[in-house]
């Protein structure tokens, strides 16, 4: 009976206009639009191995241990094809230096080649997804039981023996076969252009990720068709069904998203969590200067740190007794709570008066540095949990608020999929602080703090070949799997309470 | 008759669900915008405020001809606009200042003047919160008084064939086009009301705050903005009207509809923006960065060379610093603009190829008559233009009225030497004009009102010759 029941069903939507008009409309924008996602993609793609180059040919340039930059690029996300999330707006470059603990917030952005491009929104495959799956599933599902009710034939359905849960499940499994046709199509079209698309490789992982991705629609798809389904039922006509369920959608898709955020919007970061940690990453870095400049009081060279009379005092035109250039700068940003000391030195040739004076600056970078590192730790611990209480838990706020709508679920499910979320961001910087580490290891391995090549090439330049590399593997397909649990999770569970009501109310309706 | 046709149209359209749900969510809306605009004008004003008095002091301070010259008029704003909840256009994305500084110090006593710099604006690069579209009049209109309208026509002649009324109705004496026209005028006013409505109650909200003052201009840009809205909706429900004559049930005129509003409203404008601006490649940052820095090494090496035959000479060495100097500004202020007008190109090819939607459009419409956008922006950059022209002949001026000056511009020796007034000194005032809006605005108006005839014209047409 039940296959029966399904193929009524079955027949009766696939000849409609609907589903035409459906799989016309979702195939249509999918190719466009990916095609348009996978140029883009190539883009920044190529912004990034260009300035992967650059950054590797700069290091190499460097003769100085202490002039060296260490400049670390966020790759593209391949899968930002699908939900774009965090991944093209964030940072994509960041400075990594061992005076400071990199974070999220004090990269820069490479490759973005016109501001402006920012006025047009741009578009990934969940988001036509989103909008277009959820309006199909509704428009599939409003008539769904109002309407047979109205012509009169689910009297006639139900004068067969046949249990009305049954009908239930038939209706639901036709209709999702039906609204899973334009799905399926149009995703394979995709994986298709993605595929042989040269630019773009997809390992086994990526497929399993995009398995997610696809799973995530199927259980939003299905959650939109009870929701019609339930509207259908409770109503008696199908033109109030049609309507109740437009503006259902509406609020859903459309305005709830944007509206919520700005109805509970505290915008502005508070100002006197990160006035108070950053007066005491301060006091941090005020303690480490004294004790540089107790360490100088005691020693016997003139001058200061980086200059010591070595360099000269027009940095840009001609040296005094050599050349080579230095730099020191205090940066300082409250906002962001970003408070260091960056100084270094490249003197390419070093005059013989100032000969005596090495060893002593030898000496005060052995000791200096060492203490940087440790200022630089201990203020991170401070930073961090500012950050994170000003910052990151807002957001994490909003983005419970957003769950309230099954497209703040599907949204934050395919985006831990994809790893274009807070996480798989996150992730990137907690590599780039691990090469941090990597790197000062290797300097104190080689001695680097007290060798005459941490301010002055003079005498041999810096061998670059064992300096470790930085390179950023994304988390594994069940961390992906494990960060997009809690929203696939909330969807299932919204798909089995929306059946069961849906089930409650026909079983006491009366036809 | 066509009286009586409204007043039917009219009646069932009120006592409708959907009328209802309709009123609701455009208050609830605008009610959200109107608290939104409360709290967040007045910041805004404040920072406007405060960073051009600023400007202003830093700019007044200054008393010699040479760093007047030289250091340039500082940080130049943009105003922003009073109606700044009607229609939010992207301004986050456009940098709300354009600096004028000098940018290298050549030598100890040898600087480049100053020259345009136009920062880019990144907003969101370290902002982890989700993004949104921001509620403004712009968002209500374009997307859900278009919802709406799509929602009341669809079955407005479709679905009263299905009934069997059309015939009924057509049995009278009633010319086709009159009963187009009646539920035409019928759903017209039916949500055109509770609009306008909703935006009174708006405006009512904010004007209890304080801090905003609308004069004479606001009210008439104010009143422009409504009508637009009027014309976009009337563009919407012609389209409905249209698809419901041309399609014989209800249920896919509305598949229709609602797909072609998906469409024209929420894909094509960002997709078709993506294709239009890949069509052009402006000048990257790494690109303009290296020939920034090559032009200055050129000349460098040029001037350098030329320094040899000046020792000795200080007549000579002033002539050529100046010239050093005033080349080299004019270089770096010539690849700034080249750089930006090849973004702006970029952009307006876009927006351009956008128009084929009406949503776009619109929002354009509203921005330009609201003051904020890409369409500002420019008339901004425009001020800062004419600005910086009135700054240095200001400067060229004091010069030449003074005899004891050598007038070689550029070096602290050749200039004059002067005390400036501070009152005289030229200072920025952004402004914005209505009727320069209006020449904005033109193209976009007649494209919506043509695309409202063709749709009317459309829906006339089929309506006439369909079988009842």
């Amino acid at each position: 009976m039940l296959t029966t029941l399904i193929r009524r069903e079955l027949l009766d939507n696939l000849m409609t206009f609907r589903f035409a008009a459906a799989v016309f409309i979702m195939l249509l924008l999918v190719v466009a639009n990916t095609i348009v996602l996978i140029k883009d993609y190539d883009r920044r793609l190529a912004s990034y191995n260009a300035a992967v180059k650059s950054n590797h040919d700069q290091v190499l340039e460097r003769k100085t241990y202490s002039g060296v930059s260490w400049d670390v690029v966020r790759p593209p996300n391949l899968l930002s094809i699908f939900n774009v999330g965090l991944d093209k707006r964030l940072n994509n470059e960041v400075f990594v230096f061992y005076s400071y603990v990199p974070t999220l917030w004090d990269g820069q952005k490479h490759g973005s080649t016109n501001p402006f491009l920012n006025l047009f929104s741009s578009i990934d495959i969940v988001f036509i997804f989103e909008v277009v799956l959820s309006l199909m599933a509704l428009i599939f599902a409003y008539d769904a039981l109002a309407g047979e009710r109205e012509r009169g034939t689910l009297r006639l359905v139900l004068t067969h023996p046949v249990s009305r849960g049954k009908i239930l499940l038939a209706k639901y499994i036709s209709a999702m076969i039906c609204l899973l046709v334009p799905f399926l199509m149009s995703l394979l079209l995709v994986v298709i252009l993605l595929t042989t698309s040269t630019i773009v490789s997809l390992k086994v992982d990526d497929f399993l990720r995009i398995g997610g991705i696809v799973l995530s629609s199927i259980a939003y798809l299905s959650v939109f068709y009870f929701i019609g389904m339930l509207i259908s039922a409770v109503t008696r006509r199908t033109g109030t069904a049609l309507m109740l369920a437009m503006f259902v959608w509406g609020f859903w898709v459309l305005v709830y998203p944007n509206v919520i955020l700005v109805a509970i919007n505290p915008a502005q970061p508070s100002q006197d969590r990160l006035a108070s940690a950053f007066n005491h990453i301060e006091q941090i870095w005020e303690e480490f200067d004294r004790e540089r400049k107790g360490f100088l009081a005691n020693d016997s060279i003139p001058g200061e740190d980086p200059h010591f009379g070595i360099v000269g005092e027009d940095p840009h035109f001609g040296m005094i007794g050599g050349s080579g250039f230095n730099y020191e700068v205090w940066h300082k940003v409250q906002s962001t709570l970003l408070y260091t000391y960056v100084a270094g030195s490249n003197i390419e040739k070093l005059a013989d008066e100032f000969e005596p004076q090495v060893p002593h600056v030898q000496n005060y970078y052995r000791f200096m540095i060492p203490r940087k590192i440790d200022a630089a730790e201990r203020s991170w611990l401070v930073r961090k949990q500012a950050l994170e209480s000003v910052f990151v838990q807002p957001a994490m706020v909003d983005r419970i608020f957003l769950r309230f709508s099954p497209v703040g679920m599907y949204d934050a499910a395919t985006q831990a999929w994809a790893g274009t979320d807070l996480f798989g961001l996150r992730d990137f910087y907690e590599a780039t602080r691990k090469y941090r580490r990597t790197v000062i290891d290797y300097l104190y391995d080689t001695n680097a703090f007290g060798d005459r090549r941490w301010f002055s090439a003079d005498k041999g330049a810096v061998d670059w070949g064992s300096f470790p590399q930085f390179s950023f593997q994304r988390s594994g397909v069940h961390i992906n799997a494990m960060r997009a649990l809690p929203d696939l999770l909330l969807l299932l569970m919204m798909n089995v309470i929306l059946f069961f009501v849906i089930y409650l109310v026909f079983q006491r309706s009366e036809v | 008759m066509i009286w009586h046709i409204i007043k039917r149209e009219l009646y069932d359209n009120l006592n409708s669900l959907r009328f209802a749900l309709a009123t609701a969510l455009l208050f609830v809306l605008m009610l959200i915008n109107a608290v939104i605009h409360i709290q967040e004008h007045p910041v805004r004003m404040q920072k406007y405020h405060d960073a051009t008095t600023e400007s202003l002091s830093t700019l007044r301070s200054r008393t010699d001809l040479f760093s007047i010259a030289q250091e340039g008029p500082g940080n130049l704003y943009k105003k922003p606009s009073p109606l700044y909840f009607c229609a939010e256009g992207g301004d986050i994305f456009l940098s709300d200042f354009v600096y004028g500084r000098p940018t290298i110090q050549i030598t100890n006593n040898l600087s480049r003047f100053w020259s345009l710099h136009y920062p880019g604006a990144f907003p969101n690069s370290s902002n982890i919160r989700p993004a949104t579209i921001k509620v403004d009049w712009g968002f209500v209109i374009g997307y859900i008084l278009s919802l709406i309208a799509v929602l009341f026509t669809f079955d407005s002649i479709s679905g009263e064939r299905e009934r069997g009324t059309l015939r009924l109705m057509l049995s009278n004496s009633v010319p086709r086009h009159t009963v187009l026209i009646g539920k035409f005028l019928g759903a017209l006013v039916s949500i055109s009301v509770p609009f306008a409505l909703a935006i009174l109650m708006n405006l009512l909200v904010i004007s209890t705050s304080s801090n905003v003052h609308f004069g004479t201009d606001t009210w008439i840009r104010l009143l422009i903005i409504f009508f637009l809205a009027i014309l976009y909706l009337c563009l919407f429900l012609a389209l409905g009207l249209l698809v419901s004559s041309f399609v014989q049930n209800s249920g896919a005129s509305l598949v229709i509809l609602l797909l072609t509003w998906c469409t024209f409203v929420v894909f094509i404008p960002s997709t078709l923006a993506s294709i239009a601006s890949g069509f052009s490649n402006p000048m990257t940052y790494d690109e303009f960065y290296k020939r920034r820095i090559q032009n200055q090494k050129e000349l460098r090496d040029e001037y350098v060379a030329l320094l040899q035959e000046t020792r000795g000479l200080p007549d000579k060495k002033i002539q050529l610093d100046s010239e050093y100097v005033t080349k080299g500004t004019e270089q770096e202020e010539r690849l700034t603009h080249e750089h930006l007008t090849q973004q702006i190109a970029q952009i307006q090819l876009a927006r351009s190829v956008t128009r084929i939607s009406p949503v776009t459009l619109i929002q354009h419409l509203l921005e330009v008559f609201v003051g904020t956008g890409f369409e500002r922006h420019q008339q901004f950059l425009e001020n800062v233009h004419r600005y910086a022209r009135e700054y240095r002949e200001f400067v060229t001026d004091m010069d030449r009225a003074d005899s004891d000056s050598l007038h070689i511009i550029g070096v602290r020796e050749g200039m004059s030497k002067k005390p400036i007034s501070s009152e005289s000194i030229p200072t920025f005032e952004d402004t914005l004009s209505l009727s320069r809006d209006f020449n904005a605005a033109a193209i976009n108006l007649l494209l919506l009102v043509l695309f409202f005839v063709v749709l009317s014209f459309a829906a006339y047409l089929v309506f006439v010759r369909i079988e009842v």
